[in-house]
């Protein structure tokens, strides 16, 4: 057998046990609240096809890419801005590294006090949550600029706000992807907390989402087949979120090894 | 570098002490005029607002704070969701380590299990609240395991890491000097890969942190987000905006305690206090 | 000590530098460093590592502003960098997001030295310039993709594009091997136009620590002393133009060769025990 089958095969082993663990104590418990692999992929299959799931997906999906440009919108320009020059940096910074330990979900109440439990307090999380990752890695990209770079561009006789543009930017590029990456990875996360947290304690209402849509199945139907569904859900789309973002930033970037 | 007295290097270095200070004091003032600033203009979009269920005024706040604190209800919240940071991180560090040695060390370890771990850590900590409110209920199990689990992922591919990055040829010096693979592991790869380890932990306590916050606001009875939760449905905006400062404060402060660690424990390393 | 031939192009008048680096004692780079560069000369420092070498070209560039005495080009204060005099730097400096082409043409299409040119001149002396340093076929490539020679050869047709009276260059060859060097000198004279005359050349500051390389590059060398940074001597190299194989072979290239390491012995083994 090659070694890369080899690989495969123990790397799908543990997974293939685990679920045949489950599947056997599950059918042993004799218990109707039981989740079962079986019927997880059942339910699964309900959820996707009364469109439901895919509903879920596609709202929480939209406060989060509305967020997340809220974010990107704001924290690389002034990145930037704080990475190329000392005197910005050391008056903004102290708010930045204020309120960075404050966690999103720890601002949910103000959001909700402000902007009510619909789509605009939902939104002010994830970029909340987004804008520290981003303005960080962008100014550290911008920092980080092989000095040299800075000075070939200026003894071409380049204006400031033209090296920034055409040297500074594009040098801290990877950086900000990296932001991007960790920014999107905690959207993700935050909503699917906002969601959950306002199905929690605002009582419900029609905020939808795929944390919502989570919390209604423990807390009406205890459906637990299906909320194990909504987690598969929730961890497949931050993988191909991440993937999504990976292969824009390859795109926008040819030149990175 | 050209070679001066003793003394005048003895000089040199109590200059340099000075500056230092002198620029730790010019950052710190630069740090306080730009909190000032930022508290003026709340204190006058507040005022422009009147509406001190909205936005009260900073006053409004500290004086919440300061009567929080007084019957020590702000430390007995922030007392519970560190105790209970600390209880989790312990054994998620517990559970990651050692797993994450293995991993790092056997191929086969690390074959198996990775798909696994590969499939988990996508679905986030929070993710897990209804079932785990399922299975738990409110109370104290329930913040534990998420922050657990939240933590944990962090903490294992870190040590992951770090047992693959130590260099090849220390491992290498220390088989020719004919040290037994045992050894090897315990004063070669952990002490190599300890300052990895480090960043990891200061990243689960990051993670788990932010964890505990949704833990709480949903299934707990007690701790910092409940805080937060139960003064926001009676609308006392200045209590609310009292724990969530707290909740800054003491996440720094854990990020401090772990740098220091990270410090003690690895005092050859330089990056310990760069972040992550 | 050397002579001048021609105008003088450069000039460097008793000019010190040091820096106050906050919290340690201030560092002297350079002191009291006097020297003419004529039009159209190759004029090459060499120094052990350390003398401040980098200092003075930094300060030609105008990236560095001298603490005491003047330097000029023409007779005017450089005050800060111009397309006037182009500088290559030791690590390439070439800017990663741009393949060949873009790299040569940067300061084309955001400096000065692009400005009233069209977009298809611009193109055009581009080309030439990829072609002049023998890279065609390799426009399209990123600097990852190339090898430490060619990248050298990137940079030295970037510094061509922007067409600067003045060559300014920190040790380009050091970071390459040795035959990759000797291939790399014969070309930067045939770039530079040896067999040219003097008032069509134009002016060259070059900077290393190889001395064989200066010898073999230079009209003049000038010896620096280590920290500070001092002038310690400047010798004529009257080894006929054009260059070549059968220059370095030649028995007045060995005997310059030996005169300057003997000028510099000393300070070399000083500045490798502190």
């Amino acid at each position: 057998m090659s070694d890369a089958a080899l690989r495969v095969m123990r790397g799908l082993s543990l997974p293939i046990a685990l679920l045949i663990a489950w599947q056997a104590a599950g059918l042993a418990a004799h218990s109707v609240r039981m989740p079962l692999p079986t019927h997880v992929v059942a339910a699964a299959a309900d959820l996707v096809r009364s469109g439901e799931l895919p509903l879920a997906i596609l709202q929480s999906l939209s406060r989060v890419f509305a967020g997340f440009a809220v974010a990107s919108v704001i924290a690389i320009p002034l990145g930037l801005l704080m990475g190329s020059s000392r005197g910005v940096e050391r008056n903004v910074d102290p708010l930045v590294e204020s309120f960075r330990p404050i966690a999103a979900i720890a601002i949910l109440p103000l959001a909700i006090l402000w902007l009510g439990t619909g789509t605009a307090a939902a939104v002010m999380i994830v970029a909340y949550a987004a804008f520290f990752p981003i303005v960080i890695n962008t100014v550290s990209g911008a920092k980080g600029v092989n000095s040299t770079l800075l000075r070939a561009a200026s003894t071409m006789g380049l204006p400031r706000l033209r090296i920034i543009r055409t040297v500074v930017v594009p040098a801290a590029l990877p950086a900000i992807g990296v932001g991007l990456r960790i920014g999107m990875g905690v959207a993700w996360t935050a909503i699917v907390a906002a969601e959950l947290a306002v199905g929690a304690k605002a009582g419900g209402g029609g905020s939808g989402g795929i944390g919502q849509m989570m919390f209604v199945f423990y807390a009406y139907s205890i459906e637990l087949n299906r909320i194990i569904v909504c987690m598969v859900a929730v961890g497949l789309v931050a993988l191909a979120l991440d993937a999504l973002l990976r292969l824009a930033l390859r795109l926008l970037m040819p030149w990175a090894r | 570098m050209a070679t001066g007295a003793p003394a005048a290097r003895a000089n040199d270095r109590i200059a340099i002490g000075v500056l230092r200070h002198l620029r730790g004091a010019a950052a710190f003032f630069v740090y306080l005029r730009t909190m000032l600033a930022f508290f003026v203009v709340w204190a006058i979009i507040a005022w422009w607002t009147s509406n001190s269920v909205l936005l009260p005024s900073p006053l409004a706040v500290f004086a919440a704070i300061g009567q929080l604190a007084a019957d020590l209800e702000l430390f007995f919240h922030a007392g519970i969701s560190f105790a209970r940071m600390v209880g989790s991180l312990m054994i998620g560090a517990l559970l990651a380590i050692p797993l994450g040695l293995a991993m790092g060390l056997s191929r086969t370890v690390g074959e198996v299990v990775d798909p696994t771990i590969e499939v988990l850590r996508p679905i986030s900590g929070i993710a897990w609240i209804p079932l785990a409110l399922f299975i738990f209920g409110i109370g104290n199990a329930l913040p534990l395991f998420i922050m657990t689990y939240a933590g944990f992922f962090p903490i294992l591919l870190g040590t992951i890491a770090g047992v693959r990055g130590v260099d090849r040829r220390l491992i290498d010096a220390a088989r020719t000097m004919g040290i037994p693979q045992r050894t090897i592991v315990t004063r070669v790869v952990i002490p190599a890969a300890l300052p990895s380890l480090m960043v990891a932990l200061r990243l689960g306590v990051a993670a788990s942190w932010t964890a505990v916050v949704a833990a709480e606001l949903i299934g707990a009875p007690s701790g910092l987000g409940y805080a937060v939760e139960w003064y926001r449905e009676l609308l006392a905006t200045p209590q609310v905006m009292a724990f969530i400062a707290m909740i800054g404060v003491l996440g720094y402060l854990c990020d401090l305690g772990v740098r220091a660690l990270a410090r003690l424990f690895t005092p050859w390393a330089s990056d310990a206090r760069s972040a992550p | 000590m050397g002579t001048i031939n021609g105008s003088i192009k450069l000039r460097l008048a008793h000019v010190g530098k040091r820096f106050d680096a906050a919290g340690r004692a201030a560092t002297v780079a350079v002191d009291d460093f006097t020297l003419d560069v004529a039009q159209g000369e190759f004029l090459v420092i060499v120094g052990p590592s350390g003398c401040g070498k980098t200092t003075v070209l930094n300060m030609l560039a105008g990236l560095d502003r001298p603490s005491a005495g003047s330097v000029t080009l023409d007779g005017r204060e450089i005050t800060r960098p111009g397309p006037a005099r182009g500088v290559m730097f030791q690590d390439y400096a070439l800017f990663p997001w741009q393949n060949v082409r873009g790299n040569v043409g940067f300061g084309l299409k955001h400096g000065p030295a692009g400005a009233g040119l069209a977009s298809d001149a611009r193109a055009r002396r581009v080309q030439d310039c990829i072609d002049l340093v023998g890279l065609n076929g390799a426009e399209d490539k990123y600097p990852h993709q190339l090898s430490g020679g060619m990248r050298q050869r990137v940079a030295l047709a970037r510094l061509m594009a922007n067409e600067p009276e003045v060559l300014l260059m920190d040790e380009p060859l050091a970071a390459l091997d040795a035959q990759t060097r000797l291939i790399l000198q014969d070309e930067l004279l045939r770039i530079w136009g040896q067999d040219r005359a003097q008032s069509s050349r134009r002016t060259v500051v070059f900077i290393t620590h190889a001395i064989d390389e200066a010898v073999f590059l230079a009209d003049r060398v000038a010896v620096m002393t280590t920290r500070p940074g001092r002038l310690k001597a400047l010798i004529d190299v009257p080894l006929a133009r054009p260059r070549n194989d059968a220059t370095r072979a030649s028995a007045e290239f060995q005997a310059l060769s030996q005169h300057i390491w003997s000028l510099i012995r000393d300070e070399a083994y000083r500045a490798t025990v502190t």
